[in-house]
């Protein structure tokens, strides 16, 4: 296994890497404690979190410092201003943000009061998904230890900074994943994406300034104040840096959370820490980054898993949710339950959305059941293309219709299969298909 | 205003409205769904899609309702980008769409249905089971919901949310399974209920009244103004075949009811089309009455009045300016001065349209010089004089059909009505106010016209005639009064 | 119409119940203060009504929000009505929840979700004759890396082999909740 420098993990090798004892022993807040104590400007935090290069690790990779940047002039906008702490984690294949939330909450709190120093906030809201039940209490619980400890609350270390940061609970919606319509769930309303512009550093929570962080971005900040920005930037890839949680699932032999450098191949990732495919068998096809990012044939595994290089391949890293197929696996099925996915979780709002993602699981099923025709497969191009890019409110019918564009493009040969056999030549027998209860 | 380049002209534009209401004032036909101008914009239907390029970026296609005005954008809403994206959108919302266009009360002026036509493929690419939903919900007394014609545009639920400001629609469940309901099922309130049939851009909200009453294409539309309140709505009344009324609808009006009016006022149209009318004139004569020529009517008033010391003189509300002024004419020939009456205040009241008046014309008639008399004093008024004119429509209900009967048998009662009444000298039959054309001075001052959207009954002239003419019988001319 | 929240039986019958009672609306009252709107709480408060009163929620529970939060009823629903983990009708005294997204559909999740139907006798959007169970197919609930999995009343259980249902579900049955 190839070696490479790790800090994201490091500390859940102990079994109570959740409390505070266990996070202060292991150099927890000591990035909030330096810049207070040393007296950094928020200008100067965010200078250094632009310099480290760190790409937010919800799916979207955009620059965290830069984002940070955008909050108006608190001189010329006095407003209230939130955070938002995005750990509605729920694009399929991935589950990364969990493990942070679960076994190293302080960590994720850390993250928030810098952030919340350098855009000079004041209250901050994690929005867990609901699901997340365990995730939930231990954030709680931790917040509990650092309020207790005087990390959180009014007066940080006798500072002018002060921050209240409260837990609050999701409910299943996919779509409250993204950032608008998070905050359109956090003001407890259906969770619509709204039309942007405007945008939320002007226009966020009630309509004040608001920034969302992933979790996982978050997590990475009091890295960076502690070891320095040159320290992070001298991990990854070229435009790509630090270290990323990578899922891989399906059908590997160990599936698991991996902390690996940006740039790492798939392949290495595949054999090196997910044992390789299972059952000696070979790969298929598979998902570099969540079920948005779409399905690659077997032969590209050879990609470096960072921004530039996945979009060159016309895919996306998304959030290093890598499934793995196997060569048994029928893509079309697989393709079929992501639909059903982006069906269920339309919010509804836009009529290409509400509609196409509907539409795109019925042709999908249809197929796979042996009930498709070979025009399907130029239908669901032209839906596709009439979904997205940029048609809509928000990227979930993008989401839906990259997959898709993705199958006909590296699996037409399978699409045509099934028609002309009338069943899936892998699963034989006619399949049927469940809705999401 | 600004100046933006659409279509190739540059033309001034409101830049507090969105992109869309520049081109609509533009007679650039882009079309909506979820956008209404009476609510606000929420770029969900996607239909509205234009071209649109700012400063040297590449022209993008974007939603012209959530596209904000800028100096200098240019704005092609017949971009072959932008038709294409439109037609994409339209086959997405035609996949489900019933297409029950022959028995769709909405059809001939559905904006899917027009569009469709316009821009449509001609032919559908689902191979899909349309969704089955339910087709005749009741949505309380007025609503009908047709969940599969419903395009999930949200208007209706905006307008409760943003006009009476009290939500009682939600888009219930999420995406492909979303449904409009109301809480519980409960049914909806209020007096602005109709409304939403008006903005349903399709057939999915419609009116039980006029459930099956006529295709849109056979109503001839007139433009008048509601006689319900003194707010006065700018309306249109629809009429079938030159006969009945079957529908009446708000028109914009800025300064007034903007795109809305009250059920109220929407379905008060059953009085218009009474058929009970008092038609020609009658005299009273032993044993009931005799219809004569109207000349024969007006000199028998004439030298009622000529015979007698005290006439009196009580004018309905619903009198237009232009009756009033007739009226006034003939009561200052005889050297009296008129009343109009004036109703209890309304139950009805509320801030948004309704008024606590429910007569339309009473501060026009005051303004003129009538005094405004409640109805016990004007019938006291009517009791004392030896001639008794009651004039304009609804002018015997407003007195009360009874009381009136039992004025006192000195007093000859010459009354204008659109029915008869028992205790009537003589009587002539008055136009409705969907009969005869004229103006109304709402609560705020402001004129509003009202026309002739049927004909009158057999026999019936403009109460103006009859005025006129009766009073120059009294003129100086024809010898002191 | 709200079979499940049953009153205690001291209670006077006549008098009309608060469907939220004295210690949930503590509750809200301290939420409420985290946000500069109270509708905020309405989500968290939802999911709270739904634990302690049923395991679902009630048209009356709906309206004693909305009278709580300054918001009409029907914006309640339509809140609640957005959101999958809200039960808008009664449940079964148990629920599980089958994750059926890709990763886990790959390692055999139309399998687990048989033989969970078979050991409880309820179906998705069928719940046991019994009462007791309610059966639902669940997008992807964030345990990819640990498939198949399936949530029973809130906990997770992953990597799950076909043999594990019956012993888990029989463990919750038989009241040794499973760990």
């Amino acid at each position: 296994m190839a070696q490479h420098e790790t800090y994201l993990l490091d500390r859940l090798e102990h079994d109570d890497s959740h409390t505070l004892d266990r996070y202060s022993k292991t150099g927890g807040y000591r990035a909030i404690e330096k810049i207070l104590k040393e007296g950094l400007t928020p200008e100067q935090v965010i200078d250094l979190v632009k310099r480290s290069g760190l790409r937010g690790r919800g799916g979207a990779g955009f620059p965290t410092g830069l984002k940070w940047s955008f909050m108006p002039d608190v001189a010329k906008d006095p407003r209230p201003r939130y955070i938002a702490v995005n750990a509605d984690e729920s694009e399929p294949g991935t589950c990364k943000d969990r493990v942070l939330m679960e076994r190293d909450p302080h960590g994720v709190i850390e993250g928030i009061l810098i952030a919340a120093y350098a855009m000079r906030v004041d209250t901050a809201y994690i929005y867990v998904r609901g699901e997340y039940r365990f995730a939930y209490d231990r954030l709680l619980g931790a917040l509990a230890e650092a309020r207790e400890q005087g990390w959180v609350g009014q007066h940080v270390l006798g500072t002018e900074f002060s921050i209240d940061i409260w837990m609050h609970k999701g409910a299943g919606a996919y779509i409250c994943g993204e950032e608008t319509g998070l905050m359109e769930s956090l003001e407890g309303k259906r969770g619509h994406p709204r039309p942007k512009p405007p945008f939320p550093a002007g226009f966020g929570l009630w309509g004040q300034p608001t920034t969302v962080n992933n979790v996982e971005t978050l997590f990475n900040v009091p890295f960076i104040i502690d070891r320095g920005p040159e320290w992070f930037a001298g991990m990854g890839s070229e435009k790509s840096k630090g270290n990323l949680l990578v899922g891989i699932s399906g059908h590997v032999n160990t599936p698991g959370v991996f902390e690996l450098p940006l740039g790492m191949s798939a392949k290495t990732i595949l054999e090196e820490y997910a044992g390789g495919v299972w059952k000696g068998k070979e790969l298929g096809a598979w998902i570099p980054g969540g079920s948005s990012t779409g399905f690659l044939p077997a032969h590209m595994i050879d990609l470096a898993m960072d921004h530039d290089s996945l979009k060159e391949a016309g895919s996306m890293l998304g959030t290093a949710a890598m499934i793995m197929l196997d060569e048994d696996a029928c893509v079309v099925r697989a393709m079929e339950v992501m639909a059903r996915f982006y069906d269920h979780e339309s919010c509804g709002q836009c009529s290409q959305c509400r509609e196409g993602t509907e539409w795109l699981h019925q042709i999908f099923g249809r197929i796979e059941r042996g009930a498709g025709r070979l025009e399907d497969i130029e239908l669901l191009t032209s839906l596709a293309n009439g979904m997205a890019p940029g048609k809509t409110i928000c990227a979930l019918a993008d989401a839906a219709a990259i997959p898709t564009h993705s199958i006909v493009k590296n699996f037409r040969h399978e699409l045509e299969q099934h028609v002309e056999q009338g069943c899936c030549p892998k699963r034989r027998a006619p399949q049927l298909s469940g809705t999401t209860a | 205003m600004t100046k933006i380049i659409l279509n190739g002209e540059e033309v001034e534009v409101d830049p507090t409205k969105p992109l869309i209401a520049a081109c609509h004032e533009h007679a650039e036909n882009v079309p909506m769904y979820c956008y209404h101008p009476g609510l606000s914009p929420v770029g969900s239907c996607r239909i509205c899609q234009v071209n649109v390029k700012i400063g040297e970026m590449p022209a993008r296609t974007v939603v012209a309702c959530r596209t904000p005005i800028t100096e200098g954008m240019i704005v092609d809403t017949e971009a072959p980008a932008a038709h294409d994206a439109r037609r994409q959108c339209l086959e997405f919302l035609l996949k489900n769409h019933p297409l029950d266009c022959p028995i769709c009360d909405k059809a001939g002026e559905c904006d899917l249905q027009d569009y469709a036509f316009a821009e449509g493929q001609g032919e559908g690419r689902s191979v899909e089971p349309r969704r089955k939903l339910e087709k005749r919900k009741s949505l309380g007394d007025v609503i009908l919901l047709d969940q599969e014609r419903c395009i999930l545009c949200s208007r209706c639920v905006r307008f409760f949310e943003e006009v009476p400001g009290k939500p009682q629609l939600t888009v219930a469940d999420l995406g492909a399974r979303s449904v409009i309901a109301t809480f519980n099922d409960r049914p909806l309130e209020g007096n602005y209920q109709g409304n939403v049939a008006d903005i349903c851009p399709v057939g999915a909200l419609t009116l039980k009244e006029f459930r099956f009453q006529a295709r849109v294409w056979n109503l001839k539309k007139t433009r008048s103004t509601c006689g319900e309140c003194s707010r006065g709505c700018a309306i249109t009344h629809e009429v079938l075949r030159g006969n009945d009324i079957k529908r009446v609808r708000p028109r914009f009006d800025p300064e007034v009811n903007q795109y809305w009016m009250c059920d109220r006022g929407r379905f008060a149209f059953g009085a218009l089309n009474r058929t009970d009318r008092l038609e020609g004139a009658a005299l009273r004569v032993e044993g009931g009455y005799r219809a004569v020529d109207p000349t024969e009517a007006l000199e028998t008033i004439a030298d009622a009045v000529r015979t007698t010391e005290t006439v009196a003189i009580v004018a309905s509300p619903w009198l237009t300016l232009e009756e009033g002024a007739a009226l006034l004419e003939l009561a200052r020939s005889l050297d009296v001065t008129p009343s109009v009456v004036t109703l209890p205040s309304s139950s009805l009241a509320d801030d948004l349209l309704h008024t606590d008046d429910e007569s339309p014309n009473r501060r026009g008639l005051v303004e003129l010089g009538f005094a405004p008399k409640d109805a016990d004093v004007a019938r006291a008024a009517l009791a004392g004089a030896d001639v008794a004119f009651l004039v304009g429509e609804r002018g015997a209900a407003l007195l009360g059909v009874d009381e009136l009967a039992a004025l006192p048998r000195s007093t000859r009662l010459v009354l204008f009505d659109e029915t008869p009444h028992p205790a009537a000298y003589v009587q002539l039959g008055v136009p409705n106010a969907a009969e005869r054309a004229g103006t109304w001075v709402n609560v705020d001052g402001h004129h509003g016209q009202i026309a002739a959207a049927k004909p009158a009954p057999a026999g019936v002239v403009p109460l103006e005639r009859h005025l006129e003419r009766l009073a120059t019988a009294f003129q100086p001319a024809g010898g002191s009064a | 119409m709200n079979e499940h929240a049953n009153n205690p039986v001291d209670e006077p019958v006549d008098e009309p119940q608060d469907p939220l009672g004295a210690k949930l609306r503590a509750e809200f009252d301290e939420l409420i203060k985290h946000y500069p709107e109270k509708q905020a709480v309405l989500i968290p408060a939802l999911h709270r009504c739904q634990e302690d009163l049923g395991g679902w929620i009630s048209p009356e529970v709906m309206e004693a929000l909305a009278e709580l939060l300054e918001l009409e009823p029907v914006e309640v629903y339509g809140v609640a009505s957005f959101y999958p983990m809200f039960h808008l009708r009664p449940v079964g005294k148990h629920v599980v929840g089958v994750c059926h997204n890709v990763s886990c559909d790959l390692r055999g999740a139309e399998d687990i979700l048989e033989r969970v139907c078979q050991v409880t006798g309820a179906a998705p959007g069928v719940d046991s004759a019994d009462g007791r169970w309610t059966v639902a197919r669940l997008e992807c609930q964030g345990a990819c890396t640990s498939a198949p999995m399936f949530d029973l009343d809130g906990v997770y259980h992953e990597n799950l082999e076909l043999d594990d249902v019956e012993r888990i579900l029989g463990a919750v049955e038989s009241g040794n909740e499973p760990n």
